[in-house]
């Protein structure tokens, strides 16, 4: 099948404004369209082919080469190999991935040669069995009888295959519009009219293909504003609702909207305790001082970040707690799934509390707040070790001065109630070792988990949702629970801080895994005794058991796909080990190929020479002294074609005029050197000698002849 | 019978037949090849190039029978083998010989008639004999078939199966004249048609002797594998779905020996093996579908083998 005329012209142009090479790509096009102007064709055998193929591989040789070293290949590459630590080793991948994506962009062009030989060739159709190795070692193994067979040799031409690399290559860099997709289209429905069938009605295929590509144009684009709009619509689907809310300066909670919610139960985060290391029971990612329903503002711990350092410089380790010397650990693998200013992967991560150490953390650079949250910025997907233990955590402590502290703030729609439950509680006044256990019990008993809010009595009575939540519902998520039980404990004038991150309940194999719904809010107390935060949950226990309702029975589906983009992403952001790797699997491949082009044309010429030799040894009168007569006239300027006859030849020699005498007497020598080649019985002695005799006679004349 | 001898009979019938057929030396030498190495020949050609002129032309050199079959449609098996009729006298059988059995057949337009009355002669010219009724019957010793397809014509046309073409050992054109021998054409047919006076030159038994003198001219084993070379080569090119059989080479063979008679020479020369390779095995390969649509013709291909393949020198 060959492309239809001025597609792959228009093909080349489309490649060139995708990627950036617009001169290229009309340049190549013109030169590729201009055989339709040109008349002029070449005879390229099989050979040619092989070795215009051979030229295009060692050009992208080259240009690997080439672009692996722009790239700042060699100093990453030898910066990893001398000192492997998370930095050279994110450098190392990233200068593969920008290698790899210039060479993609560059196939049009490496390949070019190829198809022009094929388009100003006379062939139509060339072997498989010049490119693919595959088909040669067939070809060479088969049998006379099966070469002989009409489909034995597969011929392609290269005309669509170099279409689908382009426009492959076209993908690389792509504008941020939709220009891409609507190339992509056109060229498709082009290169489809030109093989449609004459079947069906114009009308129909034009349906068809319409169809297709707004299908194709659903998918890619209908589909996300879909999306966007029915969680617009309904508040009940809030999925993953947390993850879009939630930063370092503020949280927005659920509270006070109706509906259910749900959480997708996408895995989010992976663990593996260290040998001998209980897990932790929160991954915490942030705390918030100010509440303004329904958000948790980070008060005046927004603008408190302060940069880790990473001691020693490169090891991937970082010190959070300088001091502490915790041996509990666990690794953690989560995405950074924000964007910092400067475009580099940015994410908050879930640390255990009291987390003091990381260690192998390939982050650029590391932030830490005194609200407990650290900010990362590195690859997409970090996975590290973090060391934690009891005691002191990166929070800051809460303010001396009472009345200006942001850990008491306790909002004035919600003191009435507030003061309600204390009363109901009696604890007003008693200390916090008695109090803690009392909210607790108290939330324990009187309250339900629910994610289900209706419409209360109180609803547009003006009441707030935590008002409503205490007095009336005593029903809610996590978020009611922990607002309600910081706000308490701050009415008892205990410092408490509102924390969000995960929980983690959920064994899987030797670790764990943290999905979105497994999403948590809790509160943190200071505790005058220990002069620290200590984690205080009080929503029911049985929020775990209510999650697992809403489980959908095909998660298995959704926990494999969670697998497979794990795994990919760790390959993507260079952090499993098979992206080290990756060169030293290039390498035999590559060697291979050389070893190919080098060896295999040698091998092929020796066989050749072989062949050559047993011809001549066998058939007789391949010492005829004409073969000299045909040396001396090729030196006029005469050489005889290898598929040209004597006859056909002597009549071109006599058709130089200095040669025109010689024409007879070639003829007559002509006669008897055939019969001393072709003539079975051969030459009679004396002929033999008249054939020697009467060469030489030529041979001298024609001396004489030369100027 | 020496071969200076046959040599003069066959420039006896050239001669001849240049009386009539102008600027057609070519064709007239490939066709006493064919004649005098036992082969058939197909022409095929554009209407009124002298096809079935240049078949009469020889029939007429030579003092042997000669019928012509035009073939239609509606032409059966038994309108050329032959009939058995009961005949009421004799109360038996008698069989009717058809116009196969003849020296010289020309077969007009033999890709009108049905593949079932194709394949009737196509027998005939393989096997040399016919059956009929259960019955073998020999034909002439002397059965030479000069057949005729027009390559225009499409509609109401049966082509000969590739089986059946093999069975020809040469195809070629005649091709229109030059200007100037075209002008001679009108000229000797201005006031009656030459062929009318065209007499016998040679006699049965001279084509025969001919014939066997052909055989005797010496092929050596390095021009045997040049043949079975070109021929093995169209197997393997590009875009040829079927290439040339054995008897390809077999007929390249024969037919060079008959050349190299006409030229003089006691033994095959390369020259005589290249002269007719394209008559011989251009109309037996099978192009693919593809190929033949981009342009590739059967003469294309085996063109280019000759020019790709070293001649012995």
């Amino acid at each position: 099948m060959k492309p239809p005329p001025l597609l792959l012209g228009a093909t080349l142009l489309f490649w060139g404004w995708q990627s950036g090479f617009l001169l290229v790509g009309a340049v190549l096009g013109a030169v590729l369209e201009s055989a339709r102007v040109f008349r002029a064709r070449w005879e390229f055998s099989d050979e040619d082919f092989g070795r215009v193929w051979t030229f295009c591989a060692l050009l992208l040789l080259a240009s690997a080469l080439y672009a692996f070293t722009a790239n700042e290949g060699p100093s990453s590459f030898s910066n990893f190999f001398s000192d492997a630590n998370p930095r050279t080793t994110t450098q190392a991948s990233s200068a593969t991935a920008r290698t790899a994506g210039s060479i993609m962009r560059w196939l049009p062009m490496i390949f070019f040669p190829f198809l022009a030989a094929q388009t100003f060739s006379t062939r139509e159709a060339i072997p498989l069995t010049i490119i693919s190795m595959i088909a040669r070692r067939r070809w060479r193994r088969a049998t006379p009888a099966e070469r002989a067979a009409p489909q034995a040799q597969r011929n392609f031409h290269i005309g669509y295959p170099y279409f689908a690399g382009t426009l492959f290559a076209s993908s690389f860099h792509p504008a941020e519009n939709t220009s891409f997709f609507w190339g992509l289209a056109g060229l498709l429905t082009w290169m489809l009219w030109a093989h449609r069938t004459r079947r069906v009605a114009l009308g129909f295929w034009v349906g068809l293909v319409a169809l297709v590509l707004g299908l194709g144009f659903a998918g890619q684009r209908g589909i996300a504003r879909l999306a966007g709009y029915v969680q617009e619509q309904s508040p009940r689907w809030l999925d993953s609702f947390l993850r879009r809310n939630v930063d370092p300066s503020h949280s927005k909670t659920a509270i006070g909207q109706l509906g259910d919610l749900k959480l997708s139960g996408q895995i989010v985060i992976r663990l593996h305790p260290k040998p001998g290391s209980p897990p932790p029971a929160y991954l915490r990612e942030a705390s918030y001082r100010q509440f303004k329903s329904p958000v948790w503002f980070a008060g005046n711990s927004k603008d408190d970040f302060e940069t880790v350092a990473e001691d020693p410089p490169n090891s991937g380790s970082w010190s959070l707690l300088p001091g502490t010397s915790n041996t509990t650990g666990v690794t953690i693998a989560c995405y950074l799934d924000g964007f910092s200013t400067n475009g580099s992967p940015q994410g908050m991560l879930p640390l255990p509390t009291g987390s003091g150490r990381l260690e192998n953390l390939p982050a650029y650079v590391l932030r830490k707040s005194g609200a407990g949250t650290v900010v990362a910025e590195g690859p997409g997907l970090v996975v590290f070790d973090a060391f934690f233990g009891p005691g002191r955590t990166l929070d800051s402590p809460p303010a001396t001065n009472a009345a200006t502290s942001e850990d008491l703030i306790v909002p004035d729609s919600d003191k009435a109630a507030l003061e309600g439950v204390i009363a109901e509680l009696q604890i007003s006044g008693k200390p916090p070792a008695e109090i803690l256990p009392a909210v607790a019990g108290f939330f324990a008993s009187k309250f339900t988990y629910g994610t289900w809010q209706r419409r209360g009595r109180g609803a547009g009575t003006g009441s707030s949702a935590i008002t409503r939540f205490l007095l009336e519902t005593r029903k809610g998520h996590c978020e009611y629970f922990a607002t309600a039980t910081v706000l308490l404990l701050r009415q008892l004038k205990i410092p408490a801080r509102y924390a969000v991150g995960y929980s983690v309940h959920e064994p899987s194999g030797d670790g764990y895994v943290v999905r979105l719904s497994d999403a948590h809010a809790w509160c943190l107390v200071w505790s005058e005794a220990q002069q620290t935060w200590i984690d205080f949950d009080t929503t029911p226990a049985s929020w775990v058991a209510e999650e697992a309702k809403n489980r959908s029975p095909w998660r298995w589906l959704s926990d494999a796909w969670s697998r497979l983009t794990f795994e990919f992403s760790k390959f993507k952001w260079g952090q499993s080990k098979l992206r080290q790797y990756l060169l030293w699997i290039m390498v035999p491949g590559l060697a291979l190929l050389l070893y190919q082009i080098l060896f295999r044309r040698g091998r092929r010429r020796q066989a050749g020479k072989k062949a050559e030799a047993a011809i001549i040894v066998h058939w007789p009168g391949m010492d005829s002294e004409f073969y000299q007569l045909e040396m001396q006239l090729a030196g006029h300027g005469v050489p005889r074609r290898p598929s040209e006859p004597w006859n056909e030849w002597l009549e071109r020699v006599a058709e130089i005029p200095a040669l025109a005498g010689l024409q007879d007497p070639l003829r007559a020598l002509l006669r008897l050197h055939y019969r001393y080649r072709f003539d079975p019985p051969g030459l009679s002695d004396a002929d033999r000698e008249r054939l020697k005799h009467e060469t030489q006679v030529c041979l001298e004349s024609l001396n004489r002849a030369k100027p | 019978m020496n071969l200076p001898a046959a040599r003069e009979i066959y420039q006896k019938i050239a001669a001849n037949i240049s009386h009539v057929m102008h600027g057609q030396s070519a064709a007239t030498r490939k066709l006493l090849a064919a004649l005098a190495s036992g082969g058939h020949v197909l022409l095929e050609d554009f209407p009124g190039t002298g096809k079935t002129t240049l078949a009469k032309v020889l029939a007429r050199s030579i003092d042997a029978r000669f019928k012509r079959v035009q073939f239609t449609p509606d032409l059966l098996p038994s309108d050329i083998l032959g009939v058995s009729i009961f005949n009421q006298r004799e109360q038996e059988f008698q069989f009717h010989e058809g116009p196969v059995f003849t020296n010289i057949l020309l077969a007009d337009e033999i890709n009108r008639a049905s593949p079932r009355t194709q394949s009737a002669l196509l027998e005939a010219m393989g096997e040399a004999q016919v059956s009929v009724d259960g019955e073998r019957r020999n034909l002439a010793e002397l059965f030479f078939v000069v057949a005729t397809q027009n390559p225009v014509e499409f509609r109401g046309t049966y082509p000969l199966p590739e089986a059946q073409m093999d069975r020809f050992a040469m195809q070629f054109t005649l091709g229109y004249v030059q200007p100037a021998e075209e002008m001679a054409v009108l000229t000797a047919q201005a006031d009656h048609h030459p062929l009318d006076e065209l007499k016998p030159c040679v006699t049965l038994a001279e084509v025969m002797a001919l014939k066997h003198a052909a055989q005797t001219i010496r092929i050596n084993e390095e021009l045997k594998r040049y043949i079975v070379e070109l021929t093995g080569a169209t197997r393997t090119t590009t875009g040829v779905q079927l290439g040339a059989s054995p008897r390809a080479s077999l007929a390249l063979m024969k037919a060079a020996q008959a050349l190299a008679l006409f030229d003089g020479l006691e033994f095959v020369t390369p020259e005589q093996i290249q002269e007719l390779a394209v008559p011989v095995i251009a109309h037996r390969l099978v192009m693919e579908a593809q190929a033949r649509f981009s342009g590739l013709t059967a003469r294309g291909v085996v063109e280019s083998v000759v020019k790709k393949i070293k001649v012995p020198a």
